[in-house]
């Protein structure tokens, strides 16, 4: 660009010198071979009838666009607002003082001043305008002239540049049948072609996991920049001109609410400081009888949820307000919770580990109990299966359906407080690896076998709640023979036990979301694992030393 | 009435569920959990409930089960509702209720901005219950028709170690004794002036005096429990023989197969499909298993 201004100057000093000399030479050949702005003037005159001193049109880039955008004669459509665009650059190095005017035939209602005058001070300083007029209901559909004429005064010295711009005024009726929009292709690529191997009418949302995040960008594969938090995908849109002539078209869209038709948020984010709808747009001109596919980028917030939405696709023609074709599709959102099906698969390959284990050397595993404790871990399945599974049963479901979401305070005094006054128990009688498994496993058969319970997201629960519960007391060294004494072993052992489950607890709402396709809320869950997981597991396990401790005076 | 009883123990007959081997009522279990939780379409779920659910027919069960499945099922599929009512999470969705406003103190800030019940939630809750409704129902008719005794051999046959198949058969069969035990412990609690069903944290102290009890005499019967066993040769030898030997029929035989077959294929067409839906693989070869899988799964 640079170079194309330091050849500007010498070039066009060339050609005022070439025009000095011959008047006759047209305007328009010998710019066409300039630089970027000089074409465009020279587009222009081509498409607007020219009357001027040619001197004066070289000293000068005059541009009228009516409607905005469109070079070689405009359709304008009833009863629409559109603007003009009036655009002057100076080439001569010094001052000069221009007034444009704009006449507009009968019917045409300017909105604002049609004359303008301004002053240009220097080479390449420039001036433009939009001009924003209506084209009434009721104006007879035909082609009309504008003219626009802009006065110069150079030096005391006054001439006069004008253009004439030809308009075609047309119904509603008539450009609504000349556009339609064929197809809209959901996803695409940024040129707007289809892609098989993605899912049609669909979107997949992004992770939100901070940590994802942050693993893709690790990778590699994510993004680090600002705008990490918005994904971009694309559509792309079929557009057909049936009519005679070409259309200016701005094709635009919105994706809406089902319900409430409203703009949904979350697909219009903020990009650089303003909307992504600044970016979601395509200006084309579409050639009389053609077809053309044009890509549009869609913006979308991280916040954004999975669902069904309306994708409304407009094309209005450029310069106006009025939507000459639209086009609605259902489109659906599809959030891939990522870090839960990452936790659930992680959950799953650790149970399967831990049963395979668990089959292959379960010998050895059972032979280290004596039968006696064999038949007390029964028994305390026994009871825990009959305190907690069977009152649950009932108990859960009629908790949810009066305390609605607050459940959990009612279900965890029997879900944590009484089971882990149990396990505990278990663990004082008996202190040695593998005797949460046994337990855990009977209940789960137990619930199974008499419940029909045999559903895989408990098994995975169970599964992880006895592999971190056995990991954690064997730490501590409770399974390992180690008294828990005074309050510093109680609170080692309820901090344990407390953390262990408030994990498991995560796991099962993880699993439970991506087996069971359920919805929890992040308070929710957040909560469940405070108070249930970690506080009431907490109390149960203190409680649990006591009870044990009692129960070992039976057995002495 | 309602009891754990009329839920935990089977109703034995002699029909074609009943006589099925406890093996391939336990696979088609495992199968009908894979295959629910692969499934998306509501009306193959809706459908695969429904056959499930025709399994009673063949297996007369008695109105006291029908009954007690009805309130299973009731209560399964409106604790899903309610729950996704509330924390659905897709758009559209409509307020129909509002359980805590954005603006009141303390819970409003607690649940992100209100708790509300959506329309959209208990329709999607209604669907999703679908699957745990399937597997309580197909829980329910396997461990209705099936003798626990015949249950846990079929474990033990399908390797569950026998030790714990025992562990579980002793559960099974100390449960009723328990509960009892429990029951009584109750009685006297309320005899001396306890309230052991008053809500709120007594409850915990009612737990403590149910369990001591209960489990100290948990603990003297495990004693004289496994010196019983150990007199009847339990753990003598590293293998055991059976009195009852399960023999599969060729019903059994087609239905494991049908089961196992249908189970891997349906897993495999959804995982294709969602890899295909996450965008990360696809095979145009694969268009109609997508298609299949969309439409259908």
């Amino acid at each position: 660009m640079e170079m194309i201004k330091t050849m500007r100057a010498p070039v066009l000093a060339l050609v005022v010198l070439l025009a000095a000399i011959s008047a006759t030479v047209p305007i328009t050949q010998g710019s066409a071979t300039n630089a970027a702005n000089i074409v465009e003037t020279a587009s222009t005159t081509t498409g607007n009838k020219t009357t001027g001193d040619p001197i004066l049109e070289d000293m000068v880039t005059f541009l009228v666009q009516v409607p905005y955008g469109i070079e070689d004669g405009g359709l304008a459509v009833q009863g629409n607002n559109l603007s003009a665009y009036v655009f002057m650059e100076s080439f001569l190095h010094g001052e000069m003082d221009v007034v444009i005017r704009l006449d507009f035939p009968d019917g045409f209602q300017i909105r604002g001043p049609a004359l303008q005058s301004f002053k240009l001070y220097t080479e390449y300083d420039d001036w433009y305008q939009f001009i924003d007029f209506y084209v009434p209901p009721d104006m007879p559909t035909g082609t009309y002239a504008i003219k626009a004429t802009a006065t110069i005064e150079i030096e005391g010295q006054q001439d006069v540049i004008e253009r004439n711009i030809a308009i075609r005024v047309a119904s509603k009726d008539e450009v609504s049948d000349m556009i339609s929009i064929n197809r809209v292709i959901i996803p695409s690529d940024e040129e707007g072609i289809g892609d098989a191997s993605r899912q049609e009418n669909t979107f997949v949302l992004q992770e939100t996991s901070p940590l994802i995040k942050r693993m893709a960008v690790i990778a590699g594969i994510g993004s680090s920049d600002g705008d990490g938090d918005v994904k971009v995908s694309h559509i792309g849109v079929e557009i057909e001109n049936n009519g005679d002539e070409a259309i200016p078209l701005i094709i635009s869209y919105a994706i809406l609410d089902v319900n409430t038709r409203q703009p949904v948020e979350e697909f219009r984010p903020t990009l650089m400081g303003m909307s992504s709808e600044t970016f979601s747009y395509a200006n084309i001109i579409l050639p009389a009888g053609s077809k053309k596919t044009v890509g549009l980028p869609v913006y979308i917030s991280e916040t954004a949820l999975g669902g069904e939405y309306l994708m409304h696709v407009k094309a209005t023609v450029m310069g106006s307000d009025w939507t000459a074709a639209a086009r609605d599709d259902r489109i659906n959102a599809i959030s891939r919770n990522w870090t839960s099906i990452f936790i659930s698969l992680s959950a799953l390959l650790l149970t399967i580990t831990a049963i395979g284990i668990f089959v292959l050397r379960s010998n050895a595993i059972i032979s280290s109990f004596k039968t006696r404790h064999l038949m007390m871990i029964s028994l305390f399945g026994t009871a825990s299966f009959a305190a907690v599974n069977i009152p649950m049963t009932f108990l859960w479901d009629i908790a949810h359906a009066v305390l609605g979401p607050f459940s959990f305070l009612f279900i965890g005094i029997f879900y944590e407080i009484v089971l882990y006054m149990l396990i505990v128990a278990s663990v004082v009688l008996i202190p040695k690896p593998g005797v949460v498994t046994l337990l855990l496993m009977v209940r789960y058969l137990l619930n199974g076998v008499l419940l029909g319970h045999f559903n895989p997201v408990f098994l995975i629960s169970y599964s992880v709640n006895a592999i971190a519960l056995e990991f954690m007391l064997y730490a501590v060294g409770m399974t390992r023979g180690n008294v828990i004494g005074g309050y510093a072993g109680r609170i080692r052992t309820g901090f344990v036990c407390a953390t262990a489950d408030a994990l498991s607890q995560y796991v099962s709402f993880n699993v439970w979301m991506v087996l069971y396709r359920l919805f929890y809320s992040d308070w929710y869950i957040r909560a469940n694992i405070l108070i249930d997981g970690f506080l009431y597991t907490f109390i149960g396990a203190w409680l649990g030393i006591n009870l044990g401790n009692r129960l070992k005076k039976v057995i002495e | 009435m309602i009891s754990a009883r009329s839920i935990a123990e089977p109703t034995i007959r002699d029909t074609v569920i009943h006589r099925l081997d406890p093996r391939a009522k336990i696979i088609m279990l495992i199968a009908t959990s894979f295959i629910i939780v692969a499934l998306d379409n509501p009306q193959t779920m809706l459908l695969l409930f429904l056959v499930v659910l025709s399994g009673f027919v063949p297996a007369r069960m008695p109105m006291i089960k029908m009954k007690t499945l009805l309130v299973l099922l009731v209560l399964v599929m409106w604790g899903t509702m309610y729950s996704q009512a509330l924390f659905y999470s897709q758009l559209p969705r409509t307020v129909i209720f509002t359980i805590i406003p954005p603006d009141a103190p303390f819970l409003g800030w607690l649940t992100h901005g209100g708790l509300f019940v959506y329309k959209e939630g208990f329709y999607y809750g209604a669907v999703q219950a679908l699957r745990s409704a399937t597997v309580l129902s197909m829980g329910l008719l396997m461990c209705w028709t099936t003798d626990p005794r015949d249950m846990l051999n079929g474990l033990a046959r399908l390797k569950v170690p026998y030790s714990i198949a025992f562990m579980v058969v002793t559960a099974v069969r100390f449960l009723p004794i328990i509960i009892a035990e429990v029951a009584t412990v109750i009685t006297v609690q309320r005899l001396k002036g306890f309230k052991p069903t008053k809500m709120g944290p007594g409850m915990i102290k009612t737990a403590l005096g149910v369990l001591t009890p209960t489990l100290a005499n948990c603990v003297r019967r495990a004693s004289v429990l496994a010196v019983s066993i150990e007199s009847r040769a339990f753990r003598a030898h590293r293998t055991r023989t059976y009195l009852k030997e399960l023999q599969y029929s060729r019903f059994d035989m087609i239905l494991i197969v049908a089961a196992v077959s249908l189970t891997i294929s349906i897993v495999s067409a959804k995982l294709l499909f969602n890899l295909y839906t996450s965008e990360i693989y696809y095979s145009s070869e694969l268009r109609g298993i997508y298609s299949l899988a969309r439409g259908y799964l």
